[in-house]
C-alpha cells in the first residue's frame, strides 16, 4: 500500500472532517435507464452521511458502488485517497478490509452460526488464536447489542432485528473505518428502529466509525445523521445538514421533509 | 479508534518487549499484524510482583489489540501481579474501557446445540417418517383434487397444461433423442461383437429391439426428465413459497395444488409416454445405423426382423410404464417444491432430493415392473 503521509497525525490518527471518500460525476445506467446521473459527493472523517430517497431514487445503488460492489458506468471513485474506480478485484482486497458493510437482509451465511458468521473476517484476515479472535467477536456481538445467546444461533433462528445487529456485527469485525449500512432501520418494529439508531449513534462515538447510510426513515435523518444527501431523479436534488434540508425551497426536499411523516418526524424531534 | 494503516516496513509493526518491571507496547496493535504479538505475549515469563505496562509507543489500536491487553492485564492481575498501565492516551483508555465493559471470556462462549448420536439418529428416522406421512397426505390430496377435475374437465386450466406440454414434453425432444440414439449405438456395438462371432448377425436386431423398447427407452427417458423438468418443478414451486405466492393463491381462494400441480401432472402423463416413443424410435435408429455399419445389415432386413422380435406386448409394457413414471416424476417434484422453508438455500436444497428421490423411485419401481412382467409371462 502506497503511504499517505499528510494524513497522518503524531498519534498516527486521521485527522476529523477529512474527506476519506470522494465521487466524481459518478454515472450508472442500467440498459437505458440512467439510475444515476453525474453524482458528486464526499464523505468525511468521523461523521454520518445519510444518502436519502425515495424507491428506486438509486440511493442503493449508490451506496453498492461507493463500497466496491458494483462499477459505476462512467465517473470515479476516490477512497483513503486512492482512484479505485477501475481497480482489479484483487488490488481491492486491503481496501476492503478498512470498510465494512451492513446488508439490508442481514446477508449472513446460513450454514454459519452468528458467532461463526462474525469471526469469518477475523479468521481470514488475521492470525490470531481461535481463543482470541472468538472472543473479539464475541465483543463485536455485544457492541451491536445482541445477548450473548445470541451467537450460538443460526441466521434462520434470528428475527429480522437481530439479523441486522448480526450484520452490523460482522461488519465491524475488522475495526473498519468505514461502516456502510443499507437500510439499518427498514422493516423492524419501532422500538427496535429506536435501539438501531442508538446503535449507530454508539458505534460512531465508541469505535469513531464514519458511517454512510441508507435510509428513507425519517426518525433517523434527525437523529443520527450529521448531513444528508437527498437524491431525486438520479441526481443529488438537496445536501446539507437536516434544517438545511428542512429550509430548502428545492421541490424534491420540500416534498420529502414537509409530507405529513417529514413534518411528524420534525415534530417530535423539535419537542 | 481511528487508525490509520500504517505501513509494513515503516516500523510500525506490532511490538512488545519486557525488561525487568517495565514492558513496552510498541508500533500498531490491529487485528491483522497482531498474532506475533500473540504469540508473543503467551510465552513472556513475567515478573514476580510488579509490572508497569507501557503502551504509549502504541500509534493505533483496534478492538482486538485492546483486548489482548486488557485480557492479559485481567490474567496478570488474577496470578496476584501487581499490574500498572502508563502512556495511555485518551482514546486508548476510552478503548480499554470499553472491551472491559463487554469483556466475555472464551470458557463462556454459548455454543450451538448440537444433538448426540442417538438423538440424532432418532430425529432423522422421525424426519423421514414424517415426510412419508406428508407425501401420502400430499399424494391423497392431489388424487383427490385429479378425480374432482375429470368429472369437470373444462376446470382444468388447458392453457397451463399446453405451456407444460411445451416445456416438459417439446423442449425435451433434443436431448432425449440424442441421448437415447446414442444408447442404442451402443448397444447395437456391444451386442454385435459377440453376436458376428456366432454368424448371427441377425439377431442384433432382437437384442437392440427388445432392450431399447421393453427397458432403456421408457428408464432413460424418465431419468432426463426427472432431471430437468422434476426439478424445474420444485425450483417454481420452492421459488413461489420463499416469495409467498403459495400463500397468496390461498388467500385469493385458489388451491395450489389444483393451479400448479395438477396441470403438470396432467402434461407430464401425456408428455412422458409421447418422449418415450420418440426415444424407442431414436434408439432403433442408432442400433439400425451401428448395424448397417458393423455387420452390414441393411435397414430393411433390420426392421423385418424387428418386427418379429417385437411383439405388441413387449411394446405395450415398455410404453405402459411412462405414465406411472410421470406421476411419480411430477408427485415428487411438486410435493419437495411445497416443503421449501424459509430461504432461497432450501430451494437449492428441495431441488437436489427431489431429482434424487424421483429417480430413485423410477429405478425401483421399473425393477418392480420387471418382477410383475415376468411372473405374468409377458
Amino acid at each position: 500500500m502506497p503511504t499517505e503521509p499528510e494524513s497522518i497525525t503524531m498519534h498516527g490518527q486521521k485527522k476529523s472532517g477529512e474527506c476519506i471518500l470522494k465521487a466524481r460525476e459518478l454515472v450508472m445506467e442500467f440498459g437505458r435507464k440512467r439510475v444515476l446521473d453525474g453524482i458528486n459527493m464526499q464523505l468525511n472523517q468521523g461523521e454520518i452521511l445519510a444518502v436519502v430517497g425515495g424507491s428506486g431514487s438509486g440511493k442503493s445503488t449508490l451506496m453498492r458502488q461507493l463500497a466496491l460492489l458494483q462499477h459505476p458506468t462512467s465517473g470515479t471513485i476516490h477512497l483513503f485517497g486512492k482512484n479505485v474506480t477501475n481497480m482489479g478485484e484483487l488490488r481491492t482486497l486491503p481496501l476492503r478490509r478498512r470498510m465494512g458493510v451492513m446488508f439490508q437482509h442481514g446477508a449472513l451465511f446460513g450454514d454459519l452460526t452468528v458467532l461463526e458468521n462474525v469471526s469469518l473476517p477475523l479468521r481470514e484476515h488475521t492470525g490470531l488464536s481461535l481463543e482470541t479472535i472468538e472472543e473479539v467477536s464475541m465483543l463485536k456481538i455485544s457492541l451491536a447489542g445482541l445477548e450473548p445467546d445470541a451467537a450460538a444461533l443460526y441466521p434462520s433462528q434470528l428475527s429480522g432485528g437481530m439479523r441486522k445487529r448480526a450484520s452490523v456485527a460482522r461488519g465491524i469485525a475488522l475495526d473498519p473505518e468505514i461502516l456502510y449500512l443499507d437500510e439499518p432501520s427498514s422493516g423492524l418494529d419501532p422500538i427496535s428502529a429506536d435501539a438501531m439508531d442508538e446503535l449507530v449513534l454508539h458505534l460512531k462515538k465508541t469505535l469513531g466509525l464514519t458511517i454512510l447510510l441508507v435510509t428513507h426513515d425519517m426518525d433517523s435523518l434527525w437523529r443520527v445523521a450529521d448531513r444528508i444527501l437527498l437524491l431525486a431523479e438520479a441526481k443529488i436534488a438537496a445536501q446539507g445538514t437536516i434544517q438545511d434540508l428542512v429550509a430548502s425551497a428545492n421541490i424534491h426536499a420540500q416534498r420529502f421533509f414537509h409530507g405529513p411523516r417529514g413534518r411528524a418526524a420534525g415534530a417530535s424531534h423539535d419537542q | 479508534m481511528n487508525r490509520v494503516h500504517a505501513q509494513r516496513g515503516m516500523g510500525n509493526q506490532a511490538g512488545f518487549s519486557i525488561e525487568g518491571p517495565l514492558a513496552h507496547c510498541v508500533g500498531n496493535w490491529v487485528a491483522p499484524d497482531l498474532h506475533d504479538v500473540e504469540l508473543q505475549l503467551s510465552r513472556t515469563r513475567w515478573p514476580k510482583d510488579q509490572l508497569q505496562l507501557n503502551l504509549d509507543g502504541i500509534s493505533t489500536l483496534d478492538t482486538a489489540g485492546a483486548w489482548l491487553i486488557h485480557r492479559t492485564f485481567h490474567a496478570l492481575e488474577a496470578s496476584g501481579l501487581q499490574v500498572s498501565i502508563l502512556g495511555a492516551n485518551e482514546k486508548t483508555k476510552q478503548l480499554l474501557d470499553l472491551v472491559k465493559a463487554r469483556s466475555i471470556s472464551a470458557t463462556e462462549l454459548p455454543k450451538p446445540y448440537l444433538p448426540g448420536f442417538l438423538e440424532g439418529i432418532g430425529r432423522k428416522s422421525g424426519g423421514q417418517l414424517l415426510q412419508l406421512y406428508e407425501f401420502l397426505v400430499f399424494a391423497g390430496h392431489l388424487a383427490f383434487i385429479a378425480a374432482k377435475s375429470s368429472l369437470r374437465p373444462l376446470h382444468i386450466r388447458w392453457p397451463l397444461v399446453v405451456k407444460e406440454l411445451q416445456n416438459a414434453g417439446v423442449n425435451a425432444l433434443p436431448i432425449v433423442g440424442l441421448l437415447t440414439f446414442l444408447i442404442g449405438i451402443v448397444i447395437a456395438y456391444q451386442g454385435g461383437i459377440v453376436l458376428r462371432d456366432y454368424g448371427a448377425n441377425i439377431y442384433v436386431a432382437d437384442i437392440v429391439g427388445l432392450s431399447m423398447v421393453r427397458e432403456l427407452a421408457p428408464l432413460i427417458t424418465a431419468i432426463i426428465v426427472a432431471g430437468r423438468t422434476g426439478s424445474a418443478y420444485t425450483a417454481q414451486i420452492g421459488t413461489m413459497m420463499v416469495t409467498e405466492e403459495v400463500d397468496a393463491l390461498r388467500s385469493i381462494g385458489i388451491a395450489p395444488i389444483e393451479m400448479l400441480v395438477l396441470p403438470k401432472l396432467i402434461a407430464l402423463i401425456i408428455a412422458l409416454p409421447l418422449l418415450t416413443v420418440f426415444a424407442d424410435v431414436m434408439g432403433l435408429l442408432g442400433g439400425m445405423l451401428m448395424a448397417a455399419g458393423m455387420l452390414d445389415l441393411n435397414s430393411s432386413t433390420f426392421i423385418a426382423r424387428l418386427t418379429e422380435a417385437i411383439s405388441l406386448d413387449s411394446y405395450l409394457s415398455g410404453v405402459g410404464k411412462a405414465p406411472v413414471f410421470a406421476v411419480i416424476i411430477s408427485a415428487v417434484g411438486c410435493f419437495q417444491g411445497f416443503r421449501v422453508r424459509g430461504s432461497a438455500e432450501s430451494v437449492g436444497r428441495q431441488t437436489t432430493v427431489s431429482v434424487v428421490q424421483s429417480i430413485f423411485l423410477v429405478i425401483i419401481v421399473d425393477a418392480v415392473f420387471s418382477i410383475a412382467f415376468s411372473k405374468l409371462g409377458i
